[in-house]
């Protein structure tokens, strides 16, 4: 997995690509938990996201917590097959904000 | 002494030997106790100040400092000191001075008067009073790992310092350079270990709480095959007291101690709501309740809930995130859809509810499984999916629920080699 974080300005955008799992989702984690507590708006490109299990599900959901205690803002963007089908599978869809594509969460993020 | 010894110190062995005038042979005998002292201890840090106060007087140095780096700074920190002046703690950042340029240039460094070195820094001197006249400083350092520096001021004798004692400096602190290079091995190894027992340990908790083996005549089974290490998966069936049967299986995302921490209190809450509350909906939102309260960050937990009137055949199920069910009768699979995202992720989800959706099995058998099952795979080849768990169900359909949960796990793509734990739950109509 490869996570690459671009700054556009008012917001981060985190672009993890390949297979988000136990092995190595905590780096994942580790990036958004340092961006949330640092109250940025944060949009999390899932487009290169070939496996997401539920370890990777988990840093999502607590960057998500971390958002709703007022650290930060965090939407999802532009989320691959696979990536949908398991947010959707635990009804996670209902739960993140999530947007058609990075511009798109930029537009409404700002 | 080891025979590794010219490999690690760099000096010359030569200067070692035993038929060498008197004072070379106290000098062995410094370095002898030392080695056996270092060998012998378990706190580094007393040892190596013992070990500074030997090398001060065996130099006849009128003082002397020991310097570590710090790992997570880079600076060198003083850890021990002897002689008049006690600068321990004293933290030298990366640069000039006399003890980092021995640190860098890897090599003792002697300095027969200070007045004539630039490297010479004056300010503990100005602070402590001290007159700092002469300086010998060897590197701690075990092949290219630098570990820190001994430093010592001033011959006792009012002289400088001089080869010979710079020889002597550098086998005593080649010596202690090993002592620490093993201490600190042996505190890593100590601490794998630990580790090691603790996640054994940890192991054991899923374990105990799954149910044990249930007769072949009872409507529910459950197979559970942890992946390696710590089981996030669970599940459980509990005999209700008006003859209805709860069921529930769960997966905590993540693993290690806290997923499994987590996994047996939602384990063990539900046990104990299962038998006092009818409707799986409501243990359901229960148990987010008190996992809201309690719960640790980015954390949760997926999980089936259910409870089968064997009588009527039929199964009330509330699904918190999970994989939807699979009824399958003859010649038709069915997932069973509907639910809220997982417990632990968002409290108000469930303060109004978690709906119940009534299943009638009509003498098919309604399968819970966690992803381990759907997501199995050979390699990088693809996922089993839920299709392909249908499949496999089917395949094994003729064999008595027990032996098919268990023919079916076995027949997994990857075989032994599971990425996640995998748990397989049957609900059979009986009647």
């Amino acid at each position: 997995m490869m996570v690459e974080i671009i700054d556009r300005g008012a917001a981060t955008v985190v672009v993890p690509a390949g297979e988000v799992d136990l092995e190595h989702s905590p780096r994942l984690r580790r990036v958004l938990t340092e961006l949330m507590l640092d109250h940025r708006t944060v949009v999390v490109d899932l487009g290169g996201v070939s496996y997401l299990d539920s370890s990777g599900i988990a840093s999502l959901v607590e960057a998500y917590q971390l958002a709703r205690g007022g650290a930060g803002r965090l939407t999802l963007a532009n989320l691959s097959p696979p990536a949908l089908r398991v947010l959707r599978l635990a009804r996670l869809d209902q739960v993140f904000a999530i947007a058609d594509t990075v511009d798109a969460a930029l537009g409404s993020g700002s | 002494m080891g025979p590794g010894w010219s490999q690690y110190g760099g000096m010359d062995l030569a200067e070692l030997r035993p038929d060498l005038p008197p004072p070379l042979a106290e000098d062995l005998d410094i370095i002898a106790e030392m080695t056996a002292d270092f060998a012998r201890s378990r706190n580094i840090e007393e040892t190596l100040r013992r070990g500074l106060g030997r090398i001060c007087a065996s130099v006849g140095a009128e003082a002397a400092s020991l310097f570590l780096t710090d790992g997570e700074t880079g600076e060198l920190v003083c850890r021990a000191c002897c002689g008049p002046v006690d600068v321990t703690g004293l933290r030298l950042p990366r640069g000039r001075g006399i003890v980092w340029r021995a640190v860098a240039a890897n090599a003792a460094q002697l300095v027969r008067d200070t007045r004539h070195d630039p490297d010479f820094a004056a300010t503990v001197d100005d602070t402590t009073g001290f007159v700092t006249r002469s300086i010998l400083c060897a590197p701690l350092s075990v092949r290219d790992e630098r570990l820190g520096a001994i430093e010592l001021f001033n011959k006792r004798d009012g002289g400088a310092f001089g080869d010979g004692d710079r020889r002597l400096v550098q086998a005593l602190a080649a010596s202690a350079a090993l002592a620490l290079i093993n201490a600190r091995l042996a505190a890593a190894m100590a601490e794998q270990e630990a580790f090691r027992r603790e996640l054994a340990l940890a192991a054991d908790i899923p374990r105990a709480m799954l149910p044990g083996v249930l007769p072949d005549s009872f409507p529910i089974h459950g197979v559970n095959l942890p992946a390696r290490g710590v089981s996030g998966d669970f599940f459980d069936v509990v005999a209700r007291p008006d003859g209805r049967i709860a069921f529930a299986l769960g997966d905590v995302a993540g693993k290690g101690i806290n997923a499994a921490l987590l996994m047996a209190k939602t384990a063990s809450l539900f046990r104990c709501l299962a038998k006092r509350m009818d409707r799986p909906g409501a243990v359901l939102a229960a148990i987010d309740a008190e996992l809201a309260e309690t719960g640790a960050s980015g954390l949760f937990v997926t999980m089936v809930a259910g409870v089968l009137d064997p009588a009527a055949g039929q199964v009330v199920l509330a699904n918190a995130g999970h994989e939807p069910p699979l009824l399958v009768s003859p010649g038709a699979v069915r997932p069973v859809d509907g639910g809220l995202p997982p417990l632990g992720v968002v409290p108000e989800l469930f303060t109004a509810g978690c709906p119940d959706s009534t299943v009638s099995l009509d003498g098919g058998c309604l399968y819970l499984f966690t992803d381990g099952l759907s997501e199995a795979r050979d390699g990088d080849g693809p996922m089993l999916g839920a299709a392909g768990v249908a499949a496999l169900l089917e395949r094994f359909a003729a064999l008595p629920a027990r032996r098919r949960l268990e023919a079916v796990v076995a027949a997994l793509p990857g075989g032994g080699a599971l990425r996640d734990d995998v748990t397989l739950m049957a609900v059979e109509d009986r009647r």
